[in-house]
């Protein structure tokens, strides 16, 4: 005989008790809590912005520990990662323990009147004539009828919507399916955004697609509501030249809810904007080191021969000609630029130019707005694993469906009593305890005693029962 | 605009309102009073109700040729629709009329609300001209629906569990322990106190049920005490708790169906099905705490009055879901100006 090694023992007794944690369902539904807690977090707490942002619009202690914390990243932090890996792993520890040896639960003898659901009812006749009818009462009504023959007593068993014990276990696999479609696409997904200006060609990276803008349209109406006129976007379309694979071009139409396909990737119709043409002068002649293409919202180049530089930072389509600011209407009815001035990193002033005029910026130089054209901007996604996520979604709503709507129970029908007087004691069990079943099994017992009575003259009915 | 469609749509939305506000008054009669005449001109009041604002969706979409759901007062308008079908259908299949008050005044509360919303007709920004807003926006709104009806539910709970264990006061049993000068104040609390109910059919017949579950209620309604009578005609504790757990378990996959379709719509209009917009999840967070509610539920321990309050707070985060992010946070589904 040998002696375990100490080793061997405190990894067995660690195993043991990591098993018995992860797959304790009360365990499971803290992370659950904590997966809300943090998932809560993000919703409240502005996601993906620059530090600046919060220091700007939180109370200072407030930025300070949501940055420290890295709460404005929260989805992609190794606690939110990390809370869903521990899901994952309870998930598959209460599946292989719990879950799937909770199949069918073994036929074993009970004593009737300790199970809160039991009821007796007395009939007559001889033993194995009661026997038939009981289990041929019970299989009429959809349950599958087991017997056993238990410390030399005969058992019958009787079993209702069995495989939808089943259902959490469907449930599980449907997440398990949902979390490896989304890791593929981790794997071997891609996306990005990319503008392009009307007339213009690109060619996307990953995918080597040529894409030409040939015209992007937009409608934005003005509505009258009660709150006075607000301008609607209506529709926005870019009309592309590409060529995917096979070098062949085609036309297509991009909107929003239409995207376009290419060789498995999606590309999306996701925003539109003025690409303006910049031109700086020197005592009336333009100088070279200017933007040399149309420059688009937030762009930004040099004043040659300076330490200053210019950012295009907003379009204006509408100058309100009372104020000199900004109008309601942004369809670019009397357009304009704001562009802004930073001296190094700091900001020295900002301006509205109307288009085809120029404003002076000291010591000879002058910057005008020529003319705009519009530029469409696109995303597109290449996801492998969307067929697996939305199997996934439909494996896990069909596993919640049958958790939910099935109630799989179990009857244990003993028979006791002598001669031609039989009591027949039920009791039952289900998974989700004994109150939701109540009901239907006292409906149950109701029908099985009246089919035990004989057929009557009159038209009394059944025995009255007086309410639960 | 159509003057006579526009009248139309005004009248039908006065008749919904008004069916609401006095279902809600007349089921707190039926509630208090448990009058079968107030019950029924309950039942008829919320019918008029929700046939009335059925219409009254019909008509407006025949009014503007714009899906009514494309704004807050649409899906408020819908919610409430839906929340008075859910009560409606339960109510006759298990009986629940008593949590007509609590339904029906919701819906008008949320019903009034949403025409604060209502700025015209405006047409669908692009990203709304889809037929996903036909499938999605009803399957969201029915489960938000289920869950404010089986809120009303869990909160009837909480309060009878409350009045149990208020007019349990006064009986704990007073226990010494021998030689030590110790004594103990032991609570007398029978959760599952089994009893026979039919032994006295003829001796043929005897089922056992799991029985009363307010053993305080049950024993000041012995005693001839008004309000313990009154408790005593509500449902057992544990019918509510089984009403609240099925009328979920309709919510949860709806909600489920509804999160997957809008990540599908989020897809094919914005380019990826999960973008952790803070509506998307906020979803997400509902969905988390009803699982643990389903979850919490499968434990005997936890059935009860702990997963009636995981109930109520799941029903809170619904309602920040769908009002605190649309209206206080900027994202994709926002009506924040």
């Amino acid at each position: 005989m040998t002696t375990p090694a100490p080793g061997s023992n405190l990894l067995r007794d660690w195993t043991s008790e990591f098993i018995s944690l992860f797959a304790n369902i009360l365990f499971a539904v803290s992370l659950f809590g904590v997966w809300g807690l943090l998932t809560l977090i993000g919703v409240v707490v502005d996601q993906g912005k620059d530090p600046s942002f919060y220091y700007q619009n939180y109370a200072m202690p407030l930025a300070r520990l949501t940055l420290r914390l890295h709460l404005d990243n929260i989805y992609h932090s190794a606690a939110y990662v990390g809370i869903i890996g521990l899901i994952l792993l309870s998930l598959a520890v209460c599946t292989f323990k719990r879950v799937i040896p909770a199949r069918l639960p073994p036929l074993r003898a009970v004593k009737i009147d300790k199970i809160p659901l039991n009821a007796t009812v007395t009939v007559r006749g001889e033993e194995e004539a009661v026997r038939n009818r009981v289990e041929s009462f019970f299989h009429a009504r959809g349950w599958e009828i087991r017997k056993k023959e238990i410390g030399g007593e005969e058992w019958t068993f009787a079993d209702k919507h069995n495989w939808a014990r089943r259902g959490v276990l469907v449930a599980h696999i449907g997440f398990v399916i949902i979390a490896a479609g989304t890791s593929i696409y981790w794997a071997k997904g891609f996306s990005g955004t990319t503008t392009v200006i009307s007339g213009q060609t690109i060619t996307i990276p990953e995918t080597n697609a040529v894409f030409h803008l040939d015209r992007f349209g937009y409608r934005i109406d003005p509505i009258t509501t009660k709150s006075g006129v607000v301008y609607q976007p209506i529709d926005y379309v870019s009309r592309v030249t590409y060529a995917g694979r096979d070098g062949v071009q085609r036309h297509a139409l991009i909107r929003v809810n239409q995207p376009l396909d290419v060789d498995g990737t999606s590309y999306y119709q996701s925003t539109y904007g003025f690409a303006v043409d910049f031109v700086v002068t020197k005592d009336g002649r333009p100088i070279a080191g200017g933007p040399d293409h149309p420059l688009k919202e937030g762009e930004a180049f040099p004043i040659p021969g300076s330490t200053r530089a210019i950012q295009y930072s907003q379009f204006v389509g509408t100058i309100d000609r009372r104020t000199g600011g900004q109008g309601a209407d942004p369809r670019p009815n009397d357009p304009g630029v704001v562009i802004s001035a930073f001296e190094g990193e700091k900001p020295v002033g900002r301006a509205l130019i109307p288009l085809g005029t120029s404003i002076d910026l000291g010591a000879g130089y002058r910057l005008g707005a020529a003319k705009y054209t519009l530029y469409s901007g696109m995303q597109y996604r290449y996801d492998p694993g969307i067929p697996l996520v939305g199997i996934g979604a439909f494996v896990l709503l069909a596993g919640l469906c049958i958790s939910f709507y099935l109630l799989p129970a179990r009857l244990y029908v003993q028979l006791t009593g002598s001669e031609r007087a039989w009591n027949v004691g039920i009791a039952a069990t289900t998974v989700k305890g004994y109150d939701i079943f109540e009901e239907r099994f006292r409906e149950l017992v109701r029908e099985f005693e009246r089919s035990e009575q004989p057929p009557k003259p009159t038209s009394a009915g059944s025995p009255a029962l007086r309410p639960i | 605009m159509d003057p006579t469609k526009e009248l139309l749509d005004q009248t039908l939305l006065k008749i919904a309102m008004a069916a609401y506000i006095t279902g809600t008054l007349v089921f707190i009669w039926y509630f208090l009073a448990r009058s079968p005449l107030m019950r029924k001109i309950g039942i008829a009041l919320a019918i008029v109700g929700a046939v009335a604002q059925f219409a009254e969706l019909g008509a407006r979409w025949n009014m503007t040729g714009v899906w009514p759901l494309t704004n807050l007062y649409g899906s408020l308008s819908l919610f409430s629709l839906f929340g008075v079908i859910v009560f409606i259908a339960f109510a006759f299949k298990y009986d629940l009329w008593f949590i007509g008050f609590g339904v029906l005044g919701i819906a008008a509360i949320s019903f009034g609300y949403a025409t604060t919303w209502n700025e015209g007709t405006m047409p669908a920004v692009p990203a709304l001209q889809s037929y996903w807003i036909k499938v999605h926006v009803p399957l969201v709104i029915a489960s938000y629906a289920s869950f404010m009806v089986a809120f009303v539910v869990s909160s009837l709970y909480l309060l009878k569990f409350w009045f149990e264990e208020r007019l349990g006061r006064g009986t704990n049993v007073r226990a010494s322990v021998a030689g030590s000068g110790i004594t103990l104040e032991i609570p007398v609390r029978d959760d599952r106190s089994s009893f026979v109910a039919d032994a006295a059919t003829a001796g043929k017949m005897r089922v056992t049920g799991v029985g009363s579950d307010t053993p305080n209620i049950t024993a000041a309604a012995a005693r001839g005490d008004a309000l313990g009578i009154w408790l005593a005609g509500l449902p057992t504790l544990a019918k509510l708790d089984i009403m609240t757990y099925r009328i979920i378990a309709v919510g949860l996959p709806l909600l489920t169906v509804g999160i997957i379709t809008g990540a599908w719509w989020a897809k094919e209009a914005w380019g990826a099905y999960w973008q952790w917009d803070p509506k998307e999840t906020a979803a997400l967070l509902s969905w988390i705490v009803y699982a643990m509610y389903m979850h919490l539920h499968t434990r005997n321990s936890w059935r009860g009055r702990p997963v009636a309050w995981v109930s109520v707070i799941a029903f809170a985060t619904i309602v920040f879901c769908y009002l605190g992010v649309n209206i206080f946070i900027s994202g994709l589904h926002s009506y924040k100006m």
